[in-house]
């Protein structure tokens, strides 16, 4: 007799319903999904004995005996580390995870939500193996650098594509301003708010995401954003809100003994510490006053005054506010898989950690998807996100932080008086400005208008025939402005730069799917994918610039008086016309074969060589399966392995040689045309310093990929194993040139890009007791990234972008991509001295020998990274912490640099009477050397340090406690009075705690922000530690 | 604009015009020059004025307008002329022709001066933009687009036999014979700067991106005047404040401003207080820019306006009266003691000081202003040294030039800095050292090992 069992199942954290979970009869194909509430009927069950399997996506499968009952209640538990899941691929096609041939990584929402951080970058540091992310500093809106398994082009972009809901997006920096200073522009992916996400999936290597095509060679990242296809039906409001502060972290210890002077003297005129210098090696606190040692003075009216002579051991530290976080946001979705809609509105407004900066960002997402017909399907968004940013300028010289790194020890920062009350003008500090005043009155905007709009149509002919058309677009434009007030030392007499930069992004695939089960062979299924692809890609900047401003504080255009300088206008098109295949064969569900071809005809190469063709085979064999061989130790065995080529096109404009408008100097001195004489006015442009080439041909990535998964004790250790290797020839470079020929650089295709490495992810859950679960997760990168080949006869380039001459970030043959080219202190290079290696000194001064230039000082790489996260949940509360670590590679700091060299840094405090031996020697007149014996003071021995030398280069090791979350679920008894369906509380907190071995600071900063030069501390801020509140509830 | 940027800046240093007092220039003032003028040699020059001459060139041709092809051979060959006076042997035959010759060859720079079989010489460059000027030509350059001359091709033809005289000048000591005919044929042919109005000098405007670079690196002790971006690297040397004082020079107080009495280390003189500072020296100079005797309106203008003084009438004058003494030229109907003379009054009325004033200094210093009439070897050198410290002094503000004038005469005789480095820091540099990025980018052609900053260039004879 059989009989009937009914019950229902629930989440086990919020006691929810869960519907479409299957419920199986073990041994049999008798099975049913549960409903909308989460209950099941099954019939035609044995009247004794049995078991019953609940298994749903995202949960951990649970198996209950169920003797004779007829009733049965079960609670899922969420499973964070499932081996057989689905993911979203290339082009949105969602995969099951055990059929892909390449290693992804996803990424949930409740990774990245409530984490108390803005940017969805900065977030999924240290959770992705085989991904490297540098925040560039604590500012709000600063850019964080993105690069998947190391990096492949010389001069391209090697960011990752983005892609959100199947539709390609921005993430560039539109960069405006030289790399050098400017302000801190933000990655365009940092629009996306991380509560509006619903997980997002790491395509690492080009196989994976070989249907992008050649914008995808540096891997891609797949956003998917909330929609109301998982709702319930019903209408679910969920309300988040966050409130953190923040604060700087990872300053240098500076010494509090000795304040403003030079050697040993406090040189001031009428006692105003503004005349008096940037150096801190003036006299001891408490010395006596003398009219010798400065500390007394004779005043303009003849008398002898004393100076107000004390350290002000917080004047650097209190340049940094507090900051806070505050983000909102409300998601209403319903519906089921055929019908639903869902609207999202999320602000974040975050006040930053200095005077003068803040970030503001609201986006509003409505979507939905609707099937019209039986057999027609339409769906789509409308995403507008408004980005309003305001920030300081950085690096060396007039810059806030590059002033406030000069601001003596005993300097009153904060208790002077900066701003002229009578003109407005900066109060020069040490013949610059103040840095204070440089925050209020030389800052950055930039306010961001964004669309990201979706619309999907798909038609099922028969079963087997799907043809689907996806166009997005993705359109902004961002208004600029940047400036310098009167008296500044950029701009001195003052600048506005208005910009306003507009890019848009139209987008088509044409998908045709195909499938058909059998064929051939029972238990060989085929899917066909056949693609079209329209890429469009266009970008326009207006720069308008005005100099010499009659007014101070007033930053309007009008307020200028000269127009003719940096005044300009960029446009650019580019289109791309794709066509792609993607055959995926299976065999009963273990063996798995995937062929894809895509060819580009892309606008940016000649004519002759734009089209290009690059295929991929993956393969993926589940041997358990196959075998058989499945028990309690050894549950599952996966091998994967993928070969794959990508190619990629030029930027705009590079076939031909251009004019420009002619300028001509540097920094401290430069002309640009018109030139304006006497009212007469002269245009003038010039050929530009790039040669063109019409023999341009596409570059092309090939990449091997090897790996497995691992399950041990029923999947509560897994490995994910994957060793990869990619080259990238053919580069298309601009190559420098002996200037003689006339030009700088010619672009051209040359060079070769190795990178090898392994990553593992590997999961593991210790204890899972019916209400205490603990989940370790611990990834770890090793990449080896080598340029073999630039060009005949080329040796050492630079990397693109505005560098300090001296310090150029470079890639060189033989060495990892990015090792930076400066100045180094001479050492005996005699390999047979018994002073080999040793410092050579110079016997005139007792001080290092001149620097030799163009010397290889710095390496960017890391050796290893590694991520260990832990999540410990007990009924509804879970901790969580994440700690993670980067060790080697180098980082140069001119912050290091200025302090040693003004006497600021800690350790020039030290023993500072003392006379020093700089350990070296000194060269004999007969090529011999003998040691160095010269004494010299401390002022002379910290100054010969200098600001771009290898003595200012740190090991950038650095092992950080990177996020902290404690959350509580509120149980659902509790709420059931209530109007809330659930609640969360959590607290998080950021960046708490980093060890830097091998540096003063925190070496996790690049002032370059995102791009391919890394390494740099030019003098900017910061990172900042964040903490935080947060709240989530259902209505 | 290029020669009055970092070119002036490191050669005026080395001339003992000025006196590094902070950040790079305190380095090149102790010969620490390596690197110094790589941009020159990389943006100013070869991928800047020379490629944008050639490219005038050729635009020139193809519109039949030889009149702008001969003065863009005139600026070539001056801008050649300064990269081979300051490196030596380089790039020239075959340089500036981008993907056809991406790796040119060195031609040696006697063959620059000289020619060869396959290397035109400047002299010969700077006669074919001559001749091209005479030519008919379909597009002329006029006030709206020349600046300097304002389309006064005659201007431009004394511009280019000034060029020629400087050119032969340069290699006098090393070829006198070849000089000789060529400031012969110059004089003869009398078409040179005759008057100060025709001084070959770009001139500027005052606002931001026109500035003289002068201005804009060092700015002016004006009030109201923008800082210079680096308004305390540069101070007056004390060497050039004492020959100029001692003199009681009027052009003193035009070049460098004065400083308050009170000044710490400043000098007193009939003309007004200088702080002059000790080439090389290690204290420290006033923090206050007002305290300090920097570059005076008549380098840098009230505003930045003030012109980059190229080619002038007391440049012609000088090397007339030098020539005359040692090569024995034409003295063009004067005496050598007649164009020394002529040479200083240029140069005086030029920095704007009256002729009473003129006449005051020439009164008042015989000995400067006479030369003496015996012609033996001795007495020669005595008076080409009175010749050539004139000259170095008119030069202020131009420090190639003087630099030129310095290595082929050794006069005026300067002193070692104090605390000398840099290759050597027994002698002062006598070239600039190829920047790393044409050592590398042409190494099938660059001389290897690329020379040092102590070794002469060509025509530097001693």
């Amino acid at each position: 007799q059989d009989r009937s069992i009914s019950g229902k199942v629930t989440d086990r954290q919020t006691s929810e319903g869960l519907p479409g979970v299957t419920v199986l009869l073990k041994g049999t194909t008798n099975g049913v999904s549960t409903n909308s509430d989460g209950s099941f009927n099954l019939n035609n069950v044995p009247a004794a004995g049995g078991t019953l399997v609940f298994s749903s996506v995202g949960y951990v499968s649970v198996e209950r005996p169920i003797g004779t009952d007829n009733k049965l209640d079960v609670g899922l538990a969420t499973d964070s580390k499932q081996l057989s899941e689905v993911v979203v691929t290339a082009l949105g096609i969602e995969r099951d995870t055990r059929s892909l041939g390449y290693a992804t990584q996803q990424i949930k929402a409740d990774q990245i939500s409530q984490k108390s951080e803005p940017n969805v970058l900065s977030a999924l540091q240290g959770k992705v193996a085989g991904v490297n992310i540098v925040t560039s500093s604590g500012l709000p809106g600063a850019s964080s650098n993105i690069n998947i398994r190391g990096i492949t082009s010389l001069g391209g972009n090697n960011q990752p594509l983005f892609v959100v809901d199947g539709i390609p997006i921005s993430n560039d920096l539109d960069r405006t301003s030289s790399t050098l200073f400017g302000a801190q522009q933000s990655n365009r992916a940092a629009d996306i708010d991380p509560e509006n996400i619903e997980s997002i999936n790491i395509l690492k290597g080009p196989a994976a995401a070989a249907l992008y095509g050649s914008r995808a060679s540096s891997g891609a990242v797949i956003i998917t954003t909330k929609s109301g296809r998982n709702a319930n039906k019903k209408l679910e409001v969920t309300v988040t809100s966050g409130f953190s502060l923040q604060r700087v972290y990872g300053l240098m210890d500076l010494q509090n003994d000795y304040g403003q002077g030079t050697g040993g003297i406090n040189q001031l005129t009428n006692g105003d510490p503004n005349t008096g210098g940037t150096n801190s090696w003036g006299p001891r606190f408490g010395t006596t006053p003398t009219l010798a040692n400065g500390l007394l003075y004779r005043a303009a009216d003849g008398s002898i005054q004393e100076q107000d002579y004390r350290a002000y051991p917080n004047n650097i530290k209190d340049f940094y506010r507090q900051g806070q976080i505050l983000q909102n946001g409300v998601n209403i979705a319903g519906g089921n898989a055929d019908q639903n809609l869902s609207l999202s509105v999320n602000n974040t407004s975050q006040k930053g950690v200095t005077e003068n900066s803040k970030l503001n960002r609201t986006s509003i997402q409505l979507g939905g998807n609707t099937t019209l017909l039986n057999k027609l399907r339409a769906g789509g968004s409308v995403n507008f996100i408004q980005t309003n940013q305001l920030g300081p300028q950085q690096g060396n010289g007039g810059s806030p932080f590059g002033r406030l790194n000069v601001v003596p020890r005993s300097y009153n920062l904060q208790g002077l008086p900066y701003i002229d009350p009578n003109t407005g003008r900066n109060i020069p500090f040490a013949g610059g400005e103040n840095p204070l005043w440089s925050l209020l009155r030389n800052s950055s905007t930039s306010n961001l208008t964004r669309f990201i709009n979706i619309a999907n149509l798909s038609y099922e002919v028969t079963p087997w025939l799907n043809v689907a058309y996806r166009a997005g677009l993705d359109t902004y434009t961002d208004r600029r402005k940047q400036i310098y007030d009167i008296s500044s030392t950029r701009a001195a007499a003052g600048q506005v730069i208005d910009q306003t930069l507009f890019r848009s992004e139209i987008n088509g695939d044409l998908l045709v799917t195909l499938k058909k089960d059998n064929v051939f062979a029972e238990g060989l299924n085929a899917n066909l994918l056949l693609g079209q692809n329209i890429n469009q890609r266009r970008r326009q900047e207006v720069f308008a610039q005005g100099d010499n401003l009659t007014l101070p504080n007033f930053y309007n255009l009008a307020n200028a008086t000269t127009f003719s300088n940096g005044t300009s206008e960029v446009n650019s098109t580019r289109r791309l016309l794709g066509y792609y295949g993607q055959l995926s064969l299976s065999y009963n569900n273990y063996l798995f074969l995937e062929l894809t071809g895509r060819a580009d005809q892309s606008s940016t190469l000649p004519k002759e060589n734009n089209t290009f063709f690059y295929p991929s085979a993956t393969a993926s064999f589940v041997f358990t399966d196959a075998f058989k061989i499945s028990n309690d130790f050894f549950s599952y065995g996966k091998i994967r392995g993928n070969i794959s080529q990508v190619g990629r096109d030029a930027d705009p404009y590079l076939l031909n040689t251009t004019y420009g408008v002619a300028t001509q100097g540097n920094n401290v001195a430069s002309v640009s045309f018109p030139f304006i004489i006497n009212n007469a006015n002269y245009a003038g442009f010039d050929i530009g310093n790039r040669l063109g080439s019409q023999a341009l041909t596409p570059e092309f990535t090939n990449s091997y990929e090897v790996g497995t998964n691992l399950g041990f004790f029923n999947n509560k250790l897994t490995f994910d194993l994957t060793y990869f290797k990619t080259v990238s020839e053919s580069q298309i470079l601009d190559v420098s040139t002996a200037p003689s020929s006339g030009f700088l650089t010619r672009t051209t295709n040359v060079g070769r890009v190795d990178n090898s490495g392994y990553e593992a992810l590997v999961n593991i859950t210790p204890v899972s007791a019916n209400d205490f679960r603990w989940d370790v997760s611990v990834n770890f990168t090793r990449i080896r990234n080598k340029v073999l080949e630039i060009s005949e006869g080329v040796t050492q380039s630079q990397i693109a972008g505005a560098t300090f001459t001296g310090t150029s970030p470079s890639f060189v043959v033989n060495q990892p991509y990015g090792v930076i080219r400066g100045q180094k202190k001479p050492r005996v290079t005699d390999r047979n001295s018994p002073y080999y290696d040793q410092y050579i000194i110079n016997p005139a001064t007792g001080l290092f020998a001149p620097e030799l230039t163009n010397q290889l000082i710095s390496n960017p790489n890391p050796d290893w990274q590694a991520g260990i996260n832990n999540t410990v949940s007990y009924k509804g509360l879970t901790a969580s912490f994440l700690v993670d670590a980067v060790y080697g590679g180098d980082v140069i700091s001119f912050t290091a640099g200025t302090f040693k060299g003004n006497g600021s840094l800690e350790e020039t405090g030290k023993n500072r009477e003392a006379p020093r031996v700089i350990p070296g020697v000194i060269a004999n007149a007969d090529g011999t050397y003998r040691p160095n014996d010269i004494q010299v003071d401390a002022q002379s021995y910290w100054g010969s340090f200098g600001l771009q030398s290898d003595l200012n280069v740190y090991d950038a090791t650095v092992y950080r406690l990177r996020e902290v979350t404690l959350g509580y679920t509120l149980p659902k008894g509790l709420l059931e009075r209530t109007p809330f369906g659930q609640a969360t509380i959590s607290l998080s907190g950021r960046n708490l705690f980093y060890y830097a071995p091998n540096a003063p600071f925190d070496p996790e900063v690049n002032t370059q922000g995102a791009g391919n030069i890394r390494g740099l501390e030019l003098q900017g801020s910061p990172n900042a530690r964040n903490y935080g509140i947060n709240l989530r509830f259902t209505l | 604009f290029s020669n009055g940027n970092e070119i002036n800046r490191i050669s005026s240093l080395l001339v003992q015009h000025v006196a590094g007092t902070a950040n790079q220039a305190s380095g090149q003032d102790v010969y620490n020059i390596r690197g110094g003028l790589d941009n020159q040699w990389q943006f100013e020059q070869y991928a800047g004025v020379l490629e944008n001459t050639n490219t005038l060139i050729t635009v020139a041709n193809t519109a039949t307008s030889p009149a702008y092809s001969g003065i863009a051979k005139l600026l070539k060959a001056y801008n050649f002329a300064m990269v081979t006076d300051l490196w030596g042997d380089i790039p020239y035959s075959e340089a500036l022709q981008g993907l056809a010759k991406l790796q040119p060859r060195f031609d040696r720079q006697e063959d620059i001066y000289k020619g060869s079989a396959d290397v035109q010489s400047l002299d010969a460059l700077v006669k074919e933009g001559l001749a091209e000027i005479d030519q008919q030509s379909t597009l002329v350059p006029s006030a709206v687009d020349d600046p300097v001359y304002r389309g006064d091709l005659a201007k431009w033809k004394r511009m280019g036999n000034t060029l020629r005289l400087k050119l032969a000048n340069t290699i006098s000591r090393k070829e006198p014979a070849l000089a000789k005919a060529i400031i012969d044929e110059v004089i003869r042919g009398n078409n040179f700067i005759a008057s100060n109005t025709d001084d070959f000098q770009v001139p500027f405007g005052g606002t931001v991106g026109n500035r003289n670079p002068i201005y804009d690196f060092n700015g002016v002790n004006v009030t109201g005047s923008v800082a210079g971006q680096r308004e305390l690297d540069l101070t007056l040397s004390q060497r050039l404040l004492d020959s100029m004082r001692t003199k009681n020079d009027p052009r003193l107080p035009i070049y460098f401003n004065t400083v308050p009495a009170s000044t710490a280390g400043s000098t007193t003189t009939p003309l007004g207080v200088f702080y002059g500072y000790q080439n090389g020296n290690n204290i420290a100079a006033p923090t206050a820019k007002a305290n300090r005797s920097k570059y005076n309106v008549y380098f840098t203008g009230n505003a930045g306006e003030a012109p980059i003084r190229l080619l002038t009438n007391f440049q012609r004058l000088f090397i007339m009266a030098e020539s005359a003494l040692i090569l024995g030229t034409s003295t063009g109907g004067s005496t050598v003691q007649g164009l020394y003379q002529d040479a200083i009054r240029a140069s005086m009325s030029k920095a704007g000081i009256s002729n009473e004033a003129i006449e005051t200094y020439f009164a008042n210093n015989p000995s400067v202003v006479n030369l003496s009439p015996a012609t033996d070897d001795a007495t020669k050198q005595k008076n080409l040294n009175k010749i050539i410290t004139q000259k170095w002094i008119a030069w202020v503000g131009n420090g190639y030039e003087a630099y030129n004038d310095y290595r082929r005469t050794g006069y005026p005789r300067l002193a070692l800095v104090l605390n000398a480095q840099g290759d050597d820091p027994t002698k002062i540099p006598k070239r600039f050292v190829y920047p790393a990025s044409e050592s590398s980018g042409n190494a099938a052609n660059a001389p290897n090992p690329v020379p040092g900053t102590i070794e002469p260039v060509w025509w530097d004879v001693d």
